[in-house]
């Protein structure tokens, strides 16, 4: 019972977090139709940005420290949304509608030059930003089990997160113009939608819900070089396996391979890389549109 | 501004079509130069070059590191290393036998293609005669294998993979940097005198999914077999490299309920897996031991102020330890030429290059490779990490150096700013106690075919050391 429990927790810890690298990776495919590998650099730069201020406000050892949580979402905020708005205006406008594997090229640069960019501007020193981690403690799960609260309360977060964005989708005016775009786009501007700013709206979401990614990654690890391009794959197996472009298939996916991955641990250890790609696999044989992907009629 | 850039761009266009093939092809041509100029700082850069000249050179050395990624401290730390190493040559090694050295660093991405591919380049178009650096045993193992082929001397510094010793072994690559015996070696010593001391017995491993986690738990159970430390072991688990999130495993981990943990989980991941167990209580009830990388400055930076109890680290360089002259002057001049302390990286760096300075003095500046090879077994060198009275030598049988190794706990210490933590109150393990078993040696390379071992027995009689 002990063991089963674990593996829900720990499965539902790392759904979340996955949920949260993939969702703006499938957001902003379901409605650019552009696969933006420079998703990656987002995270990085969100982890980034949070790890230098956290580290920044800790270290005038004043202030609440309860603030600091503020900042990273803050931090995220203000990174994502400057950085998408930047890359969505200053490149990606001009491609809009190209061949999606020039996209996957262009981003894939994107990424390769945002890698640098990071490194220019924070060094390759590690950043710590470890207080907002253990200033929550530890919550007893069924009297045995212990976690990091923080952990925990990242469950709540990328819970509230989804159902934000499932509402805003579905509840609101914005959402059902951009639910119209990710219909048909050509149909949308004949009504009258302004297609431009949808994408750029869109893009800036995506890119600030990558950079929360890793700005609450970011007290749980040491924020080196290179994290943004570890991350890239496990997103796009999450988003794969739930389906391109949807949100709810994001989280399937997300909750499926953080399971499997956490019955692996738990069972079978040597299995772990294995699993989370056999899922994969198993998925794509199955359903190669993913779980909840719409099969797209070809016109010739 | 965009707007006017495509009708810039539109204009351009037709004026193009007006144009003579000529008058286009001069356009290209311009083109070019104009990209090729942007880009020649960062192509130059891709390339370190420092020592001597080409013209001037005794002896080219190629080194591959990781400059970017996360890697990149050690690759950083390892040219710091090295250009104190070519000052202190200059000064410790007689007039006019001191060679005169070009060294070249490429960035190897941490990838064994790319590090292959620049390790032949260096042979090939800039006749290195020795080969040096990679961080990572995987890395390593592919460059190795060139070595092997060209017949070109490797100096490992800074990866630790024991089968590079052991299985893997050719004569034309030596290792000055602990590798995973040594440092597991000390870990079992460790280990066997904390059973006397509490009567532990349940063990548990994590170490990362490539081969230098797998050598480094198979060489310490060896090595707790060597010592007859009976154990049961009650969880190993594998995370793969560079993964973020250890909740599953400390979870696995709890529930397998060890006394001891034994990682080999290094840099940021060793990090990040020690803010989570921390945080998680895993310390509570379990101790936890890294006893090749998890005493790393980059390591002790990390923890903040609180030292946590019952963390055992080691690691292949310690800069408060040895208290001697010789290691003082080497983290204070790379403090003078970085402005921060190092990583044990530079240590290994160092090491590589007075090792090949000093074998290239011994055996002339233009020995062949046998020679070189000859003086480079059983080679003695005083290194910042021997404490007083003693030296590192390289093992003839292995190739590997053979070092003391120190295991400490985490203690207040501030002399190392960032860092507020530092290892202290240490357990010490003399250079001869750590060299694995002749006939462990023999098998190991036994079972695994290896064809390029050394006949006889050529280590030197213990009481010498």
């Amino acid at each position: 019972m002990t063991n089963l429990l674990a593996i829900l927790f720990d499965g539902a810890i790392y759904a979340s977090w996955l949920f949260l690298v993939a969702a703006g990776l499938t957001i902003i495919y379901g409605v650019m139709r552009v696969l933006n590998m420079a998703h990656g650099s987002f995270y990085a730069i969100g982890a980034y940005s949070a790890a230098s201020l956290v580290g920044w406000y800790f270290s005038g050892q004043t202030g609440n420290p309860y603030w600091s949580y503020l900042l990273l979402l803050g931090s995220a905020l203000v990174a994502g949304t400057l950085v998408g708005v930047a890359i969505e205006r200053g490149l990606l406008r001009f491609l809009h509608g190209k061949d999606e594997i020039l996209m996957v090229i262009v981003t894939y640069a994107l990424l390769l030059i945002l890698e640098d960019v990071t490194k220019l501007v924070w060094g390759v020193d590690p950043y710590f930003a470890n207080q907002p981690y253990r200033l929550l403690g530890q919550t007893e799960v069924g009297a045995v089990l212990r976690f990091a609260t923080y952990d925990l309360a990242l469950i709540v977060v990328t819970v509230a997160i989804g159902l934000t964005a499932w509402f805003v989708l579905n509840r609101t005016n914005k959402g059902r113009l951009l639910r119209a775009v990710i219909h048909d786009r050509e149909i949308a501007v004949a009504m009258g939608v302004n297609v431009d700013a949808m994408f750029t709206v869109t893009f800036a979401i995506g890119s600030v819900l990558g950079a929360l990614a890793g700005a609450l990654t970011a007290p749980a690890i040491s924020v080196t070089p290179g994290i943004g391009v570890e991350v890239i794959v496990l997103a796009f197996a999450v988003v794969v396996v739930g389906g391109l472009g949807s949100i709810g298939g994001a989280a399937a996916g997300a909750v499926l391979v953080g399971l499997a991955r956490s019955v692996a641990v738990h069972m079978a250890p040597e299995m772990e890389l294995f699993v989370i790609y056999g899922v994969m696999f198993l998925v794509l044989a199955f359903r190669p549109q993913g779980l909840f992907g719409q099969t797209l009629v070809r016109r010739i | 501004m965009f707007p006017s850039i495509r009708t810039w761009l539109r204009q351009t266009k037709t004026a193009q079509a007006d144009r003579s093939p000529w008058l286009r092809a001069r356009q290209h041509l311009w083109a070019m130069a104009a990209l090729f100029g942007l880009t020649w700082p960062l192509a130059a850069q891709a390339r370190i070059e420092f020592g001597v000249s080409a013209a001037s050179a005794d002896a080219t050395i190629g080194c591959m590191f990781p400059l970017a990624g996360r890697a990149a401290i050690y690759g950083r730390d390892s040219i710091a290393g090295m250009k104190l190493a070519l000052a202190d040559l200059a000064a410790e090694v007689k007039v006019g036998q001191v060679p005169r050295l070009r060294i070249l660093v490429e960035d190897d991405r941490s990838k064994a293609s790319v590090a292959t591919r620049i390790a032949e380049q260096f042979i090939e178009r800039d006749k290195v005669r020795f080969l040096c650096g990679v961080v990572s045993s995987g890395v390593a193992q592919a460059v190795s294998r060139v070595s092997r082929t060209r017949q070109v001397i490797m100096v490992g510094t800074d990866h630790a993979s024991s089968r590079l010793t052991i299985e893997d072994f050719h004569r034309h690559y030596f290792r000055v940097s602990n590798d995973t015996w040594t440092s597991m070696a000390a870990g079992a010593r460790f280990l066997a005198a904390a059973q006397k001391k509490d009567g532990w017995r349940r063990l548990a491993f994590i170490g990362p999914d490539y081969d230098y986690g797998h050598v480094a738990w198979r060489d310490l159970e060896q090595a707790l077999a060597v010592l007859n430390v009976t154990h049961e072991v009650t969880a190993h688990l594998w995370p793969r490299l560079y993964e973020p999130d250890y909740t599953a495993y400390i979870a696995r981990l709890k529930a397998a309920k060890p006394d001891i943990i034994v990682t080999a989980l290094w840099g940021g991941d060793f990090i990040a897996f020690l803010k989570q167990a921390l945080a998680a209580g895993l310390l509570e009830k379990s101790r936890l031991a890294n006893f090749d990388t998890g005493g790393n400055y980059d390591v002790l930076a990390s923890l903040g102020e609180q030292p946590p109890a019952g963390l055992i680290l080691s690691a292949r360089h310690h800069n408060n330890w040895p208290a001697t002259a010789r290691n003082r002057k080497f983290v204070n001049d790379f403090h003078r030429l970085e402005g921060r302390f190092p990583t044990y990286a530079a240590e290994g760096a160092y090491a590589g290059i007075i090792a090949i300075g000093r074998a290239l003095a011994t055996a002339g500046h233009h020995a062949d490779n046998e020679k070189l090879i000859r003086v480079l077994e059983g080679m003695h060198l005083s290194l910042p990490e021997d404490p007083d009275g003693t030296v590192s030598h390289i093992d003839p049988e292995t190739h590997q150096i053979v070092q003391a190794q120190a295991i400490g706990e985490v203690v207040a210490d501030t002399a190392f700013a960032p860092a507020r933590l530092m290892l202290g109150r240490w357990t010490v393990y003399r250079a001869e106690e750590l060299q694995p078993p002749l006939d462990l040696v023999r098998s190991r390379r036994a079972k695994a075919g290896a064809t390029d071992s050394i006949p006889g027995v050529r280590r030197p009689p213990r009481s010498t050391l």
